[in-house]
C-alpha cells in the first residue's frame, strides 16, 4: 500500500509541477522516497533495465541508447531529461508505471550519478551496467576515483552484466570476480602518446605487483592500454573496439565482426561513447545491422562548445567545468588543437563559493594548465574572484606572466582582451556562470568584432 | 638542495604535488628525487634536505605504510637530527600508530613514528577551511580540509599550527597536524606552499640558511595570498561546522 501511496503522491506532484510549467523530474522522486525510502526497489521495473554511469559520457550514452532503443520500437523509460540522482531515478520509474503500479515500459535506460550508486543499484538491480570511466571530479564530493569505484562496486548486484571501458583500469576493475563482464575500447589513435604526462594520472602502477606500468598507448589522465613487464598483468581484452577513424566514419569491431559506421562526433570522448553504445546494444541482443544503422540517425546531445565567426575572426565558446581539473584539461587540450593566433577569456570561478565560501583552488593543480603555455596564445584574460590564483596557476604552468591579465569583473574581460592579430578568441566559462558570464562575454566579443568588421 | 618525493606515482592527489613543483621553481638548482614504491628511499642512505609525501588513496596509504615501516628507525633518527619533512593530507597518518577504516574493513598499525590514530568515515567526508598561526611566522596559514579521516593524538604531541578559525586534528581541538623539530605534518589539502608564500619563504630559509630565499612569481603569489586572507577574514564565509566543538563528556 505504501508503494501505491508513494506512486500516487509523486504522480500528483509531477502533474502539479507540469501545470506550473516545470519539468518535475526530481521533486516527485524526493516525495516518493520520503514516503517509501525503498521505492526504487519496491516499484515494478521495466522488463529490462540498463544503467549508465561514470565521470564523463553517461549523459550522452544514456541518451543515445534510449534513442536507439526507441528506434527499435521499444517503449523506453529514461531520465534523459532529468535528474541522475536517486530521486530522478525514482521519478522516472514512477513515470513509467500506471496509477495502479503496472509497468508501461519495455526497457529502462538510466543515467546514474556514480556517487549515488549505493542509493540506486541495490533496489534497481539493473540487467546491464555501462561503466564509461572514473576520473577525478569534485574534490569535496568525490574525493578520488578509487573511492567512487569502491562505492559502485559495493552496490553492484552479481546478476548485473557489466559493459566496461577496458582503457580505464579503475572502472574496468568493477565486479572483477563476481560479475559477467565485457569490455570496450578505442584502439591506438594518432594523437596518443607512449607514456602518461600531465597533472592527474590515477593509474601508474601495476595493481598486482606495484611496478610502474608500460603503456601500449596513453590517451589522457589514466586512460589508455597498459601492461606490466614485471608480472605480465595487462588491460582487459576488449570485445568491442573502435579500430579506426576516418573523417565521419568509424570502424567498429563487435566481437570480431568488423563494421563501418557513421561517427557521431570526432572527439575522443564521443568515439568512446559510440563504441559503448554499440557494446551495450549488442549485449541487449539488438541485431548488428540495426546497431550500425542506428548511428546514421542518432545524435549526441548539444556539445559543450559553440562557435561564431565575425569577418576573419572566430569566437569559440567552451564549457570548462570549474572545480573539476580533468574537465578543464580536456577543454584546454581542445583549445590547443585549434590552429591560428589565439586569445583567451578565462572565467571559471565557482559561482556558489564567491560570497559565502572561499574556493579551494587545489583542483586547478589537477588540471593541465600547461596546455595554455603555448606561443600561439598571445593573451589570457582571467576574470573573477579567484583571478589572482588563476594567474599564479597559469604562471606556474609556464605561461609567460606578461601574457596574463587579471580583471575583477568577469564580463569586462570581453572589453579588455586585445583583438588585433587574433584568429580565434576563446570564451572559457564554467557551468554555473554560463548564463551570467559566458553568454554576455560571447555577445560583447561579437559586438566588438562586429564594430571592427 | 635535494628534495625527495616519496611514491609520486600513487601519492599525487588533490594538486598537492604542486608543493614540490613550486619549490623547484623557487630553487631551480634543486634536485628532485622521485622514489617509486619498489625503490628504496634515498633518505635511507644519503643526505636529503626535504622528504615529501603527498595525499594517497586509502589503498595507497596502506602501501605507503608497508613500504615505510622498515625505515621507521631511520625516519625517527632523521627527525631528531633536524631533517625537514613535509607530509600533507592523509600522508601524515602513514607515520601514525594506527589507521582504522571500518567501512573498508581494516584496522591496522601504521609506521608508528607518532602516537597518532586516524579513523575514517567513508560517508562522512569533512570539508572546511582553516586559518591558524605558527610560531615565528607573522602571517597566518590559510588552508583547507577535505578528508574522510579525523586524527587524534595526545596533547603532548606538538601541532603544526593552532587554528584560529576552523578545526584542528579533529572537531574537538584547534591543534592541527604535527610539528616535531623540522618535521611538518598537516591534514591540510592542496598546494599549501603555493597558497602560503610567506610560509614557503620561511621554509626555503630553513632548508638553506645561507641563501636568500626567492619566491617564484612572487607578486602573483602574494596577490593571491592577500586576496584569500581577506576572504578568510570575512565572517560570512565561515559556517557553524567549521569550528571546534567541546569534547563530549
Amino acid at each position: 500500500m505504501r508503494v501505491l501511496l508513494a506512486i500516487w503522491a509523486a504522480k500528483a506532484a509531477a502533474a502539479g509541477l507540469r501545470l506550473l510549467g516545470r519539468a518535475g523530474t526530481h521533486v516527485p522522486g524526493l516525495i516518493a522516497r520520503t514516503i517509501h525510502p525503498g521505492i526504487i526497489g519496491a516499484i515494478r521495473h521495466p522488463a529490462r533495465v540498463v544503467v549508465v554511469t561514470g565521470t564523463n559520457g553517461k549523459t550522452t550514452v544514456s541518451n543515445l541508447l534510449a534513442e536507439a532503443l526507441e528506434g527499435e520500437g521499444l517503449r523506453v523509460a529514461s531520465n534523459r531529461n532529468g535528474s541522475n540522482l536517486a530521486a530522478g531515478v525514482a521519478a522516472t520509474l514512477i513515470g513509467a508505471v500506471s496509477w495502479t503500479g503496472r509497468s508501461r515500459a519495455d526497457i529502462g535506460v538510466f543515467e546514474m550519478d556514480e556517487r549515488s550508486a549505493r542509493l540506486v543499484l541495490p533496489g534497481l538491480r539493473p540487467d546491464v551496467l555501462v561503466g564509461m570511466n572514473l576520473t577525478r571530479d569534485s574534490i569535496k564530493r568525490n574525493a578520488h576515483p578509487a573511492y567512487i569505484a569502491w562505492i559502485v562496486s559495493s552496490a553492484l548486484s552479481t546478476e548485473t552484466t557489466l559493459v566496461l571501458n577496458a582503457d580505464d583500469l579503475i572502472i574496468s576493475s568493477l565486479g572483477e570476480e563476481l560479475n559477467e563482464r565485457v569490455f570496450f575500447a578505442v584502439d591506438r589513435l594518432p594523437t596518443d602518446g607512449d607514456r602518461p604526462t600531465g597533472a592527474a594520472v590515477d593509474v601508474a602502477i601495476c595493481p598486482v605487483c606495484d611496478h610502474v606500468l608500460d603503456w601500449d598507448y596513453w590517451r589522457f589522465n589514466h586512460i589508455g592500454k597498459v601492461r606490466c613487464s614485471n608480472c605480465h598483468f595487462q588491460s582487459p581484452e576488449a570485445l568491442y573496439r573502435a579500430t579506426a577513424v576516418d573523417g565521419d566514419r568509424v570502424t567498429l569491431s563487435l566481437d570480431g565482426d568488423t563494421r563501418d559506421a557513421h561517427l557521431i562526433n570526432d572527439s575522443v570522448v564521443n568515439i568512446y561513447n559510440e563504441v559503448a553504445v554499440a557494446a551495450a546494444l549488442d549485449v541487449l541482443g539488438i541485431e548488428r545491422d540495426r546497431i550500425i544503422a542506428a548511428f546514421d540517425r542518432i545524435q549526441p546531445p548539444t556539445t559543450r562548445f559553440d562557435t561564431d565567426q565575425v569577418g576573419q575572426t572566430r569566437v569559440v565558446r567552451i564549457l570548462t567545468k570549474g572545480l573539476v581539473g580533468v574537465a578543464c584539461s580536456r577543454a584546454f587540450d581542445y583549445l590547443r588543437s585549434f590552429a591560428g593566433r589565439k586569445a583567451v577569456v578565462l572565467t571559471i570561478d565557482e559561482v556558489s563559493e564567491r560570497t559565502t565560501e572561499v574556493e579551494n583552488i587545489a583542483w586547478t593543480y589537477d588540471a593541465d594548465y600547461a596546455y595554455l603555455a603555448d606561443d600561439s596564445i598571445g593573451q589570457i584574460i582571467v576574470g573573477g574572484v579567484r583571478r589572482h590564483d588563476q594567474a599564479l596557476r597559469l604562471a606556474i604552468a609556464g605561461v609567460d606572466p606578461a601574457r596574463i591579465v587579471t580583471v575583477e569583473n568577469e564580463i569586462a574581460a570581453a572589453e579588455t582582451i586585445g583583438l588585433d592579430d587574433v584568429d580565434i578568441v576563446f570564451n572559457l566559462h564554467s557551468v554555473h556562470n554560463a548564463v551570467i558570464t559566458g553568454t554576455p562575454v560571447q555577445r560583447r566579443l561579437l559586438e566588438r568584432l562586429g564594430r571592427r568588421a | 638542495m635535494i628534495i625527495e618525493m616519496l611514491y609520486p606515482e600513487i601519492a599525487n592527489l588533490h594538486g598537492d604535488n604542486a608543493n614540490i613543483d613550486y619549490l623547484a621553481q623557487c630553487r631551480p638548482d634543486a634536485r628532485i628525487v622521485r622514489t617509486s614504491l619498489t625503490d628504496t628511499p634515498a633518505f635511507v642512505s644519503e643526505k636529503v634536505d626535504l622528504v615529501y609525501l603527498g595525499p594517497l588513496t586509502e589503498q595507497g596509504q596502506l602501501k605507503a605504510v608497508e613500504r615505510l615501516r622498515p625505515h621507521r628507525g631511520r625516519i625517527e633518527a632523521l627527525i631528531e637530527a633536524g631533517t625537514t619533512f613535509l607530509f600533507t593530507h592523509n600522508a601524515l597518518e602513514v607515520l601514525g600508530s594506527r589507521i582504522r577504516n571500518i567501512e573498508m574493513d581494516y584496522d591496522l598499525p601504521a609506521v608508528g613514528v607518532f602516537e597518532l590514530e586516524s579513523t575514517a568515515r567513508m560517508f562522512g567526508r569533512y570539508s572546511g577551511k582553516v586559518m591558524g598561526s605558527i610560531a615565528g611566522l607573522q602571517h597566518p596559514i590559510v588552508g583547507y580540509k577535505s578528508q574522510f579521516t579525523m586524527v587524534s593524538a595526545p596533547d603532548s604531541l606538538p601541532g603544526f599550527l593552532t587554528a584560529d578559525r576552523g578545526i584542528g586534528r579533529n572537531t574537538h581541538t584547534a591543534v592541527e597536524g604535527v610539528r616535531r623539530n623540522n618535521f611538518i605534518g598537516t591534514s591540510l589539502i592542496g598546494p599549501l606552499l603555493v597558497i602560503n608564500p610567506h610560509f614557503t619563504r620561511a621554509l626555503l630559509a630553513q632548508l638553506d640558511p645561507d641563501t636568500e630565499p626567492v619566491l617564484a612569481h612572487e607578486s602573483l603569489a602574494i596577490a593571491a595570498y592577500d586576496s584569500r586572507l581577506a576572504d578568510f577574514h570575512d565572517d560570512r564565509r565561515w559556517h557553524p561546522f567549521e569550528r571546534v566543538s567541546p569534547e563530549p563528556q
